[in-house]
């Protein structure tokens, strides 16, 4: 084992890295292989593996992981603009704070974008109140590190019939077919749809050391506690470790970013476990903090030089939040599915996946069947239980013993416009522990993003009760309050004007400043963005890794 | 919320039950950062109670009323309720650690429930017969005095019981959650069927570019 480095605070070290997440994990894996000292500043906590627990009601209810007003960090929610932002009762920006980030506490759910994704403004036009723009990238020079993503991490799955084309196949087959993924089959196929097997970001065999699920059925909001879940926790994190030249420094929280009298970053400013503030100096800043908290960060760097936060020249920092919009369909069968074992997805119909004119409405999406409610007891039992059960007593009783083990959900995820309304600003009165001003997320989705949700909704039920459904009832198709995925805010481009980062996530403002994660995504593709983010992150280390070696930061 | 991560804001609940509900705002603070510690105190008290020990943070009169209150929520009939899953020692735990800051709102409650039952039928909420209660808990099923013994009696239901509830794993048994931490398949009736999924057996191939 080798001993992790203490990096000097004074000296710059080549790199540091904000953020230990889906990308922040593999940009400090990728640049310490490549030789460089690289300093990870994570504000959650480094958990191992032996220490998650099926505790739910600490992780589910009391938020273990997750931070927001218990952390000492609330984040303020509104609509819009006209509304006074409140702290809400989930975190808006929901994410998990820890070593690994949210790769940790996702469900592991695994899609690649497709070509249509990159290029959705050249192919379809404008769109009235959204900004909808094409990627400076496409699919083709993306499908290399997509590919790196699935062998370097291990994921399960097998190809489907509209499927992006991959340079190699799946390292590992797919997850066993569950009950609901069986009725999402048998429901789909009658209806003349085409449905697949939802590849996941869990090893179904062992790879690379490392064991295979054991299909326990925590992973949604869990940490793995067998590092079946392919997190960068259990991945990259250790491989960076293993080079010697890779210090992961937990509960660090960074609060700002100074630069130079060239207008250069120099110094990452945080706050240590102790709350003494801190100081590193460093080459390279990159900033992989999520897409809610990279542009808090920025906003919170401004300085003479950059009164309106760093790296916002374009005025496009924490703009065009996008949370993918969903909806939810539940069903009971008369037997038991026991869809709380193994992992939350194992079919999904991709049939919905282009936008089609035809709707009347842009968008697309994805239907894949899940336990998600009655994945654990107390989830179910206070949110997974149909409207018209009582709510106490012995009705609730006989609903409590019924419909448990025999519930199952469709999910659609679906695409969010990009919009200037939807953003991530600094709330001007509410302040965080540390005296940092509070997260404030503006969020109301699109008329487009709720209309593919409706439609996708539609589709989910004629397919329940295509499979036999006993009873279903739907979750009503809302503007969205809470995110996990947080995306777009920071977006990529080759204009300086319509952009925050290049093509090669370099800030166009700051030489020395990168950004890489969800924040970089101009389009959020159909949900579960994390292989997408990851992709970015092993495409984004390989040229940063060549501009350092050429001497061009 | 997405349907890919923690629970969602349920639907057909108002906000104030869900701010019981979801433990937000009201106080579990102790909880997010002393997670182990707790997790040994309360273990430490659960095998207290075993042992007879008395209520640590509720009084008897506070102890009788919200286990009543907890009966009528999950009652006990053919299988065990509230009352054998030991959700009141859950309550107990919850409001000396993790939910202490609602401990007001419970007394409050608790008394107002009571003062309810006197005025009514000249007892205290507990001694009523189940008629009764279900009556007066009619009058107030809205008040997040309620809410929040909803909540507690769920999570004395179903949390680990480790702190205090779901005893002898009273609400896993009524449900069918078999805690297990492995299974193999096939986990359901419909995924044991013969025949039941015609994916997923081809050849690991590149492809994918085939439409059918």
């Amino acid at each position: 084992m080798i001993e992790q480095p203490r990096f000097p605070q004074r000296e710059a070290v080549d790199f540091v890295i904000i953020g230990s997440g889906s990308a922040g994990g593999i940009l400090a894996r990728e640049l310490s292989v490549q030789g460089f000292k690289v300093v990870v500043l994570e504000q959650g906590r480094y958990r191992r593996t032996h220490e998650f627990t099926h505790d739910e009601l600490s992780v589910m209810f009391n938020h273990e992981y997750v931070g927001g007003p218990l952390g000492g960090d609330p984040q303020t929610f509104r609509h819009d603009a006209s509304e006074k932002a409140e702290v809400p009762d989930f975190p808006p920006a929901y994410y998990a704070r820890m070593v690994g980030g949210s790769s940790v506490h996702f469900s592991a759910n695994f899609w690649r974008l497709r070509p249509v994704d990159f290029k959705e403004r050249s192919l379809l036009g404008a769109i009235d109140n959204a900004d909808l723009a094409d990627w400076p990238l496409d699919y083709d020079e993306l499908e290399p590190y997509y590919t790196r993503v699935d062998w370097e991490i291990g994921v399960s799955g097998a190809p489907g019939p509209f499927d992006p084309p991959r340079s190699r196949p799946y390292p590992l087959p797919p997850m066993s077919v569950k009950s609901s993924g069986v009725l999402l089959e048998k429901g789909a196929r009658e209806l003349g749809l085409h449905p697949q097997v939802a590849p996941v970001a869990i090893l179904s065999q062992p790879f690379n050391g490392r064991a295979p699920c054991i299909h326990c059925g925590f992973c949604m909001g869990f940490g793995c506690e067998t590092g079946a879940k392919s997190s960068t926790l259990v991945t990259m994190i250790p491989q960076a470790e293993a080079t010697g030249r890779c210090e992961i420094r937990s509960q660090c929280t960074v609060h700002r970013i100074e630069t130079d009298a060239r207008g250069r970053a120099s110094e990452v400013l945080y706050y240590d476990a102790a709350g003494q503030e801190q100081g590193q100096r460093a080459r390279v800043v990159i900033v992989a903090a999520n897409g809610a908290e990279t542009p808090r960060l920025l906003l919170m760097s401004a300085s003479e030089r950059f009164p309106d936060g760093l790296a916002n020249g374009s005025g496009l920092v924490g703009r065009n939040l996008m949370f993918n919009a969903h909806s939810a369909t539940y069903a009971w069968f008369d037997q038991p599915l026991h869809d709380y074992k193994s992992v939350q997805c194992s079919r999904i119909v991709h049939d919905f996946y282009d936008s089609d004119p035809k709707r009347g409405f842009y968008g697309g999406g994805a239907i894949d069947a899940r336990p998600f409610l009655s994945a654990s007891p107390m989830l179910y039992a206070l949110t997974g239980m149909p409207p018209d059960t009582p709510r106490w007593g012995a009705g609730f009783k006989r609903d409590l013993a019924y419909g448990f083990t025999r519930s199952m959900m469709l999910a659609a995820s679906t695409t969010s416009l990009a919009m200037d309304r939807n953003n991530i600003t600094l709330d001007p009165e509410l302040k965080d522990r540390f005296g940092r001003p509070a997260m404030r997320v503006t969020y109301n989705d699109h008329p487009h993003d709720l209309a593919m949700a409706t439609f996708l909704q539609d589709w989910a039920e004629r397919i329940l009760d295509a499979a036999g459904a006993e009873k279903t009832w739907r979750k009503p198709v809302e503007p969205e309050t809470v995110g996990a995925h947080l995306l777009g805010t920071c977006r990529m481009g080759d204009d300086p004007q319509r952009a925050v980062v290049d093509r090669y996530h370099r800030s166009h403002d700051v030489p020395n400043l990168f950004i890489c994660d969800g924040s970089s995504m101009v389009t959020s593709g159909r949900g579960q963005p994390t292989m997408t983010i990851m992709a970015l992150a092993f495409r984004a280390a390989h040229h940063i890794g060549e501009f350092a070696r050429r001497g061009e930061i | 919320m997405k349907p890919d991560r923690g629970p969602c804001r349920p639907s057909g609940m108002t906000r104030r039950d869900f701010l019981a509900a979801s433990g937000g705002v009201i106080g579990t603070s102790l909880m997010a950062a002393h997670a182990p510690a707790l997790l040994a105190a309360a273990g430490a008290a659960a095998k207290a109670h075993e042992a007879g020990a008395a209520f640590l943070h509720l009084d008897a009169a506070e102890a009788a009323a919200l286990a009543a209150v907890a009966a009528r929520v999950v009652p006990s009939d053919d299988t065990p309720g509230a009352h054998e899953a030991g959700v009141i020692h859950f309550i107990d735990q919850a409001v000396g650690s993790f939910m202490s800051d609602s401990a007001g709102l419970l007394t409050e409650g608790r008394a107002g429930l009571d003062a309810r039952a006197v005025e009514a039928h000249g007892q205290p909420f507990a001694a009523l017969d189940a008629e009764r209660q279900d009556a007066l808990l009619r009058q107030i099923e809205e008040t997040p005095f309620f809410g929040l013994v909803h909540y507690l009696t769920v999570a004395g239901m179903f949390a680990l019981p480790i702190y205090g509830g779901n005893r002898g794993y009273a609400g896993w048994k009524l449900i069918g959650f078999d805690h297990r931490h492995g299974w193999a398949p096939p986990f359901g009736h419909y995924d044991a069927a013969v025949g039941a999924s015609t994916l997923g057996h081809q050849a690991m191939t590149g492809g994918g570019h085939d439409h059918d």
